[in-house]
């Protein structure tokens, strides 16, 4: 195509010279007819010809590439005048395409997460019905408010409360109300993970229970076999599964091969009937299950279910539908609002419930639950504002750094001017080299792109087998960059190119200097300085957040310890069975050498939360959680005992029901009394008597931030055994805990081959993991600061070592009337404390009023703390003192004679 | 300098498409030989220059009025004849009553009353 052009364009050239020849050649032959000697004649011919040249240009311009070719010629001379300037030119490129880079990755998780619908037929008709109340009251802990009872996730500020989720009795109602608005209601419930054995391989997947409608109504058609069916509903329908895609090909090869097979889930049989199309996730982009049931499937697999199904005070199922057309969603709200609020009035116990009943809404969910966006999305708010600021700096790095260049190409530029190269040609031609350098930034930008989605998908993850986002460089994306490039190179050419042709000729010529002032360059430094130190406020408190979370005494000793959970009921194993089976475990794991000693409770401390309602001598303890723990778990997790004993190998079934309690529920409960021997009632969804045998210190309960719960550790073994699901076994070790993982696998399938090891980790991971968010801000937020510093002192160097080459003369004067080098240093170092100065004056209160942005992420600090400021003033100046030292020295060893002579 | 005569008119912006047009109207025709038929037709008051027909002639064969090809000279030598394309013959009709209609509004403008007819 290309050279097709060239081709052609070559036989156009060879035509016009023969062309003219020829008419040459003519106007001879006729002056010669005249009577004209022929070599006059020739003469005259060529001179009523004019200037070949010049007609050839006016002919070539008409052939309409000379435009491209101008364009190739100046990006040529563009690339020529980059590579004289090698080390400037390549930090210009670097620091504009770590900006780009930086920025790309994290839009696209934004795109991902953010932006990206769910991949379905006609989005924007799908509605998901939720509900809004206001602000629930609690007396004593307990909510005033007619959930009494949830399942699945609740939102609560102080503008009120926010859920997805009814009661499974408000469903059928509902259903009716919407007919004549939408085309087909339907429910999902994900219900966590399951056991699913396929051919003696175990694995947990997690699970959504949808309705018949589910994949008919969100217009997803299988990719092998059939969806789950309106048909699946009836009582008595068989028992079939739908996997998604990637389940399918991971546990049998294909999508095709799965249809058809026996599978068990908790150890109950199925049928996989079908398979989902590749690209669908479910309706949450967060949640992705592997494993889709009928509803109707939960009353064998669950034996809750049932109680679950008639509370009408218990909160768990989602719905969703389709506009029908012509139908908004304001009507679909106003169809059915009335129907729930009818509904919902009579299951209010008391007036304080009757006062604040939750009101229903319907929104657009064409974009999918916002699960993922509530988690990530102001995080990645907060680090695409940061990739903008380290832009921004990068871009006045480019703006200095092509002001600088133009000042001195000056007499090049008049030269070509006076010579009568057009202005605009000119300007064109300097925009052409910024955009040469703002292409090859982009180019190498997206390079870093691509790693920085590797790197902050690992970041984000953070070892979380269930991370299921997916970003990564789609169309929309790259626009983007691309435009960002494009308006970067743009916008900080133009301003250089135009100040540069609006020359004074003669003195520009005489390469006089007339002191164009450096007010723009100036500008453009203390405009670095306020953004730089906008990062590093940012980076200081977020560095401290880290710091605090990570010195929050923990109470017990994390060091060594693996963790990896069994659910042996979930599996089939006969629930009289299982106390022995975990008792049995704990022993063999405990002889498995390397192991100091193992114990186990039903769930690691860090992420504990069970909170039952329990009185402590007749009087409510609420708000206390409940840990069901096996022998030796204070020794083993090392967590003191004060007083008493703590739980060993005689609290036993059958014994005396035994209980240690937390130094906080101690004091809180039991003030001024001995503990020892007093007794806790658990009144929840058991009854029992439990005797205080011991008090043990506080150890960090539930996560890191937030006050730490009192705490009732039980015996697992004296609780009724329909109580027992899971258990997180801990294991002491001496070295690296993650070495002994094919042991325990060993172990636990010797025992049973159904009962699945899973979230294998070691405690240290674990707490990391709960700091996760933390650690890939502060981590990312250091990082940015840095590339940031690095950036605007190579700028502040640039200007200074500009600003001195131009002072030369005067401080060679300065210098040759007596002033001592010292002098002259600090003349220099404090022009640069000035721009600094005045960069962070004005960097301090926009600090302070956008700091309130990063509040919620930050913990032990405020968004105001003057220790962060104080670092980033003090990172600052130094910063500025080391980018400034350079060009002081050399201007302080300027020697006048040189100096004076050199103009 | 070129011998330039005193009474030698200067032609108007894109007058000279409308004369090249015209000029092949009757039949293909060369560069050179083009020019020499506008200078003696205008009685050597128009004097084409080389340097505006060429760039004329390659304007008007990009825009499709005319095509060019090399053929024999009437001497015997490879020149570049131009003729004139159907879309060129719509083109001199409509620039042609476009330049009567303008020459008579001037002729009126500048000789009020003469023009009775």
């Amino acid at each position: 195509m290309k050279l097709g052009m060239w081709l052609r364009r070559r036989q156009k050239e060879r035509d016009l010279r023969e062309e003219l020849e020829f008419h040459l050649s003519e106007e001879a032959d006729a002056r010669e007819a005249a009577g004209l000697p022929p070599d006059e004649a020739r003469a005259a011919a060529r001179r009523e010809l004019g200037n070949v040249t010049l007609l050839q240009e006016d002919t070539r311009a008409l052939w309409t590439w000379t435009l491209l070719e101008q364009f190739a010629q100046d990006a040529r001379y563009a690339l020529r005048m980059l590579a004289r300037n090698r080390t400037v030119s390549a930090f210009a490129v670097l620091s504009l395409a770590m900006g780009i880079g930086a920025g790309t990755a994290i839009y696209s998780f934004m795109d991902a997460i953010l932006l990206r619908e769910l991949p379905i037929a006609d989005p924007a008709s799908l509605v998901e019905i939720s509900w809004r109340a206001k602000p629930i009251e609690r007396t004593n802990g307990q909510r005033q408010f007619v959930l009494h009872g949830i399942d699945g996730r609740m939102d609560e500020d102080e503008s009120g409360a926010h859920a997805r989720i009814f009661p499974f009795a408000a469903v059928e109602p509902l259903r009716q109300a919407a007919a004549p608005v939408l085309s087909g209601l339907f429910t999902y419930f994900p219900s966590g993970r399951m056991n699913i054995l396929i051919n003696g391989d175990a694995e947990l997947a997690d699970v959504e229970y949808v309705s018949g409608g589910f994949f008919q109504g969100l217009r997803v058609s299988p990719a092998a076999g059939r969806a789950i069916e309106p048909g699946d509903d009836r009582p008595g329908a068989p028992p079939v599964v739908v996997f998604s895609h990637g389940y399918a090909e991971r546990r049998f090869g294909g999508a095709a091969k799965a249809v058809g097979q026996p599978i068990l889930v908790n150890n109950l049989p199925f049928t996989v009937a079908g398979v989902a199309p590749p690209e669908f996730f479910g309706v949450d982009p967060g949640a992705a299950p592997a494993v889709y049931l009928a509803q109707s499937m939960d009353s064998m697999l669950d034996p809750d279910a049932q109680a679950r199904s008639v509370n009408r005070n218990y909160y768990w199922i989602g719905m969703m539908g389709r506009l029908r057309p012509g139908v908004t969603r304001e009507q679909a709200e106003a169809a059915m609002a009335p129907t729930f609020a009818n509904w919902v009035a009579p299951t209010a116990g008391n007036d304080r419930e009757r006062a604040n009943l939750p009101q229903l809404r319907v929104d657009a969910a064409g974009r999918g639950l916002d699960s993922l966006r509530l988690k990530y999305a102001k995080p990645l708010y907060v680090l695409l504002a940061m990739v903008g600021l380290i832009l921004a700096i990068a871009c006045a790095n480019m703006a200095n750094l092509l002001l600088a260049r133009a000042a001195a190409r000056r007499r090049e530029i008049a030269v070509r001017l006076s010579i009568g190269a057009g202005r605009l040609r000119l300007i064109r031609q300097l925009l052409t080299e910024s955009l040469v350098l703002a292409a090859l930034s982009a180019a190498l930008g997206i390079v870093i792109a691509v790693a920085g989605i590797r790197l902050l998908t690992v970041l984000l993850a953070n070892g979380d087998p269930g991370f299921t986002l997916h970003a990564d460089l789609n169309p929309r994306v790259l626009a983007v960059a691309i435009a960002v490039s494009a308006l970067c190179g743009t916008l900080f050419g133009l301003v250089p190119a135009i100040r540069s042709t609006r020359l004074t000729l003669v003195p520009a010529l005489k390469n006089i200097d007339l002191m164009p002032r450096m007010r723009l360059q100036q500008a453009l430094v203390v405009a670095q300085v306020a953004l730089l130190s906008l990062l590093l406020v940012a980076a200081g408190l977020l560095t401290r957040t880290l710091a605090n979370l990570q010195s929050v005494p923990l109470g017990f000793n994390p060091g060594g310890v693996l963790l990896f959970q069994l659910n042996a009921p979930q599996a089939g194993y006969p629930v009289s069975g299982v106390a022995g089976f975990y008792d049995n475990l704990r022993r063999r794991f405990a002889e498995i050498p390397g192991v100091r000693a193992a114990t186990l409770s039903h769930s690691s401390l860090v992420k504990a939360g069970r909170s039952y309602s329990l009185l402590a001598d007749g009087a409510p303890a609420n708000g206390t959680r409940f840990l069901q723990t096996g022998p030796g778990f204070f020794s083993a997790m090392q967590i003191p005992i004060l007083q008493g004993r703590e739980i060993d190998e005689r609290d036993r079934a059958g014994s005396l029901p035994a209980a240690v309690i937390s130094d906080l529920f101690a004091r809180t409960y039991f003030p001024d009394r001995n503990p020892l021997g007093r007794h806790i009632q658990v009144r929840s969804r058991f009854s029992m008597d439990l005797e205080v045998v011991g008090v043990a210190a506080e150890a960090r309960y539930g996560g890191l931030k937030g006050t730490n719960p009192p705490v009732v550790y039980a015996p697992y073994a004296q609780l009724p055994t329909r109580e027992l699901q899971q258990m997180v076994f801990a294991l002491r070790t001496d070295g690296d805990p993650l070495r002994l993982v094919p042991a325990v696998r060993a172990v636990v399938h010797d025992a049973d081959a159904r009962v699945p090891v899973t979230n294998v980790v070691t405690e240290r991971d674990e707490i990391d993991r709960t700091m996760n968010q933390e650690i890939v801000l502060a981590r990312l937020c250091t990082a940015f600061a840095i590339v940031a510093l690095a950036i605007a002192c190579v700028g502040l160097y640039g200007t200074l070592a500009y600003g001195v080459a131009r002072r030369t003369r005067e401080i060679g004067i300065r210098i040759a009337l007596g002033a001592r080098r010292g002098a002259v240093v600090w003349m220099v170092l404090r022009d640069v404390c000035v721009l600094a100065a005045i960069g962070l004056a004005i960097s301090v209160p926009i600090a302070r009023g956008t700091s309130q942005f990063i509040a919620s992420f930050l913990f032990g600090t405020t968004p105001n703390d003057p220790r962060a400021i104080a670092f980033a003033a003090a990172t600052l100046f130094a910063a500025a003192l080391a980018a400034g030292y350079g060009p002081a020295r050399r201007a302080s060893r300027i020697d006048p004679t040189t100096a004076l002579r050199n103009e | 300098m070129s011998p330039k005569s005193p009474s030698r008119v200067d032609l108007f912006r894109g007058t000279l498409d409308l004369l090249i047009l015209r000029t092949l109207l009757p039949g293909p025709s060369h560069g050179h030989a083009i020019a020499r038929h506008i200078q003696r037709t205008s009685e050597d008051l128009l004097q084409i220059e080389t340097g505006s027909l060429y760039p004329a002639l390659y304007r008007l064969e990009a825009a499709g009025w005319v095509t060019a090809s090399w053929e024999k000279s009437e001497k015997g030598k490879r020149a570049r004849y131009y003729r004139l394309t159907a879309l060129g013959r719509k083109q001199l009709a409509s620039e042609h009553s476009k330049w009567e209609a303008f020459a008579r509004a001037m002729r009126l403008l500048l000789n009020p009353g003469s023009d009775k007819a």
